[in-house]
């Protein structure tokens, strides 16, 4: 029954929506009944996936995809989230974001009427392209031909908290840019005042806040649940959303210049529906299975060649109406050595070449795969030993770009600049130098400490401290700089000073790590709702009264026959201790230690990246 | 100039699309991809039989036969869907020597499987600790690996072979 509702609210909202993209020619509507409709088609697609939600928490296994991928005794957590830990229902998902844009979009004021009944057309056009490609290639709705009252069950690497926020959260920054790329449209085609960029910049803050949400949550979820003691593995689905994630940050950047009366809308543009594309793209890489990774649900080339086919359409329609309907010539820049404008250049330059160098690492395989014939692999290696280079002088760059002038080449207090870098300098390399030297380390430490410090200098050089809103608005942008900087030194720490320790150990051994004597108490298997677990149990510091505890260990899934790894991790400040329960030989167990300095400052870096990306969009 | 500058990005578009679309229709799958060890020689493997702990198979005893060597598990359900097969297999080529690798699995569970199922292998190898799937490079059950008389690996396919894959494309190599 609520596969019947969901299907069919899914199909009235594609004739919404299709009723809506022809009506601009075949009738003419009152702006609040063309309004009204964009309103309830958002609210149909919501219906309809949470009818889907709702067959996940009932079990109904009468729907076909509840049935591959879910099972009754899960818990009611996991059958929620288990909606979108599939193919089908993760694209019902996007649309659903998709409408919950245009629904939220319908509500701007100070928008001219035109102006956002053409953005919200865009968005009905959107919308029916990918509603299209779920009816007809990955539907969620199927009903189950076999009579069964037991569902197959969910990959268990998906049964996870992280997993019920990730995805929502990291699709609101994907598909929000969708909201971007029809405004970007909207403009060129109707090509009037610079009114809509600030709208455009409230959007693509809002997207870029989400996706950074998003990718953290990623990434914290890959470092405790995969068991392998890294956060980042440059992994094709990672590198898929890092993409759109830099040049996010290029566009927010961009329309900062509109504030000093200096945007280049050629390049907003552009950057818009880049954005916007390179999410489509990375959908497309994704669903299309051409990517395997923990992302890819299932592999099917009908379901490729129709979203790369969307994809081929999005993006050739926004690039070819931008080629087009070249937007008017902008104001000249004022472009001197150093100033303000010049650093959002040269930031800009160099987020478009990294995305770019990304993109190469990203479908090279795929080149060489259809030219020769081999199956090569990019990894790390590539990504660190580009990527990272080309960054480094944007950061050097957006530690002092924010006082920078919009006018002049002079920087106020330059030799308290000049002197903070000098000290620094010296405490960082002689830090480095006592501790082993490594380059690497020394050049991270070095930059992330010299955004922290340039960026504490400005807000205390130039603003009077005031403890109300608008203070905090105006010293937002140095707040980003610095978590930027904060999760630079724990990236630099997490993964150039990580350290790894190495036992074969018997039940009630004692190792020293750290320092600090361990105890490896027991092995202990226990039996929980959908899982057998198997903890290993360590008393961290036992000299000390208050020792901690920390259980590694491995969870068996006996519906799908799979094994999990999970992590014990001992959290502090300044360092995780990751536990990692290997195999049993000769009763001995093989136990690793990683050793993470500083990890928690990446999180810590990236939570106050959010948060600033949060008052920019409360920021006019 | 300028026009040519905003055409990159199209022309980019274009090229990822192309690529893209040759991948998909070519049917890669990347489930399967071209195995590192087509035409190398077999790996060392040394396995007791799943029936006599004593009995053991050794690399050199396939030598000089063409061996079809499939990995399979009393709990992998895909693996029942070709067993079969494997019957129709034995039968149209006797002198394939048919090497059942026994993955991960209890001695008890895999015995009843055979016995319920059928046993068409020459010879069951028990791999309880997945090490000699690990020198395969075995990357999901069912796998199969079809060896020629000179030890090379010659093909190897991932998954449940069906009528279509054993008729295209393992009998033109038998």
């Amino acid at each position: 029954m609520s596969s019947l509702i969901g299907f069919l609210s899914l199909a009235l909202a594609i004739g919404i929506n299709f009723y809506l993209l022809i009506s601009r020619y075949v009738f003419k509507f009152q702006k609040q009944r063309f309004k009204f409709f964009v309103r309830v088609s958002s609210l149909l697609t919501l219906l309809s996936f949470f009818s889907l939600m709702y067959a996940y928490v009932t079990s109904d296994f009468s729907n076909y995809n509840v049935f591959q991928n879910s099972h009754s005794n899960k818990p009611l957590i996991y059958k929620i989230s288990g909606t979108w830990g599939n193919h089908e229902g993760s694209m019902l998902l996007w649309l659903c974001i998709l409408s919950i844009f245009s629904f939220f979009f319908s509500f701007t004021k100070n928008i001219e009427e035109n102006f956002q009944k053409l953005t919200l057309i865009i968005q009905a056009f959107l919308h029916t392209l990918f509603s299209l490609f779920i009816v007809f290639t990955s539907n969620p709705f199927l009903v189950n031909s076999i009579l069964v009252d037991e569902g197959l069950g969910l990959n268990p690497i998906l049964q996870d908290p992280g997993l019920a926020v990730h995805p929502p959260i990291l699709y609101a920054g994907y598909v929000g840019y969708s909201i971007v790329f029809s405004i970007a449209i909207a403009g060129l085609f109707q090509n009037t005042d610079n009114e809509w960029l600030y709208v455009a910049k409230k959007w693509s803050l809002i997207s870029w806040t989400f996706l950074t949400g998003g990718i953290a949550l990623g990434s914290y979820w890959a470092y405790y649940e995969l068991g392998w003691g890294g956060w980042w593995f440059w992994d094709p689905v990672e590198n898929i959303s890092l993409m759109p994630w830099i040049a996010g940050l290029a566009l927010v950047h961009s329309l900062m210049m509109v504030r000093g009366e200096q945007a280049i809308k050629k390049w907003i543009v552009f950057l818009s529906i880049l954005c916007f594309s390179l999410s489509v793209f990375g959908t497309f890489l994704v669903r299309s299975g051409i990517l395997t990774s923990v992302h890819s649900f299932a592999a099917d080339a009908s379901r490729g060649i129709f979203i790369l086919l969307i994809f081929f359409i999005i993006t050739g329609f926004g690039f070819l109406v931008f080629l087009l309907k070249e937007p008017k010539k902008s104001n000249t820049l004022n472009l001197l050595f150093i100033n303000k404008v010049s650093a959002l250049v040269i930031n800009n330059i160099l987020m478009i070449i990294a995305t770019l160098t990304i993109l190469l690492g990203t479908i090279y395989p795929i080149i060489i795969e259809v030219l020769y014939n081999k199956r090569i692999s990019v990894g790390g290696p590539y990504f660190n030993s580009t990527v990272i280079p080309i960054m480094i002088p944007g950061f050097l760059l957006m530690s002092i770009a924010p006082i920078l002038s919009w006018q002049t080449n002079k920087i106020k207090n330059s030799k308290k600049y000049v002197l903070g870098f000098i000290i620094l300098s010296i405490l960082v390399f002689i830090q480095s130098y006592l501790l082993d030297f490594n380059t690497w380390g020394f050049v991270g430490l070095l930059l992330g400490f010299w955004i922290v410090l340039a960026s504490i200098i400005a807000i205390f050089s130039y603003y009077k401290v005031k403890l109300n809103l608008k203070y905090f608005k105006i010293i937002n942008p140095h707040i980003a700089h610095i978590g930027v900087g904060i999760a630079i030194i724990g990236i630099t720490c997490s993964s150039v000073f990580q350290n790894e320790l190495d036992f074969n150990l018997n039940e009630g051994d004692k190792f020293k790590v750290n320092g600090k004597m361990v105890l490896f108490e027991e092995v202990e298997t226990t039996n929980q709702i959908n899982f057998q677990a198997l903890r290993g149990k360590f008393l961290f510091d036992i000299e000390k009264n208050k020792s901690k505890k920390i259980e590694a260990g491995k969870n068996y899934y006996p519906v799908s026959k799979m094994i999990t790894s999970e992590a014990g991790i001992l959290h502090q400040w300044n360092k995780d201790i990751y536990f990692i329960l290997g195999d049993q030989k000769n009763n001995e167990w093989f136990v690793k230690v990683l050793i993470n300095p500083f990890v928690s400052f990446i999180w810590l870096g990236v939570i106050i990246m959010v948060y600033s990306g949060l008052i920019a969009v409360t920021r006019r | 100039m300028n026009r040519i500058i905003i055409l990159i990005p199209l022309i980019i578009l274009l090229t990822i699309c192309i690529f893209s679309l040759i991948y998909l229709l070519s049917d890669k799958d990347p489930n399967k991809p071209p195995s590192a060890l087509l035409n190398k020689n077999v790996p060392v493997f040394e396995s007791s039989s799943l029936y006599n702990d004593k009995e053991i198979i050794k690399t050199i005893n396939i030598k000089n036969k063409k061996t079809l060597i499939n990995f399979f598990a009393s709990w992998c359900s895909p693996c029942k869907i070709e067993h079969p097969l494997f019957f129709e297999i034995r039968e149209k080529y006797p002198d394939l020597y048919l090497l059942g690798f026994n993955h991960k699995d209890l001695a008890s569970a895999a015995k009843k499987y055979l016995k319920d199922d059928g046993n068409p292998y020459d010879f069951v190898g028990v791999d309880s600790d997945g090490l000699i799937a690990l020198e395969f490079g075995v990357f999901g059950l069912p796998e199969s690996y079809l060896i020629n008389e000179d030890g090379k690996i010659i093909y190897k396919f991932m998954g449940p072979i069906t009528k279509d894959v054993l008729k295209n494309e393992i009998e033109p190599l038998l």
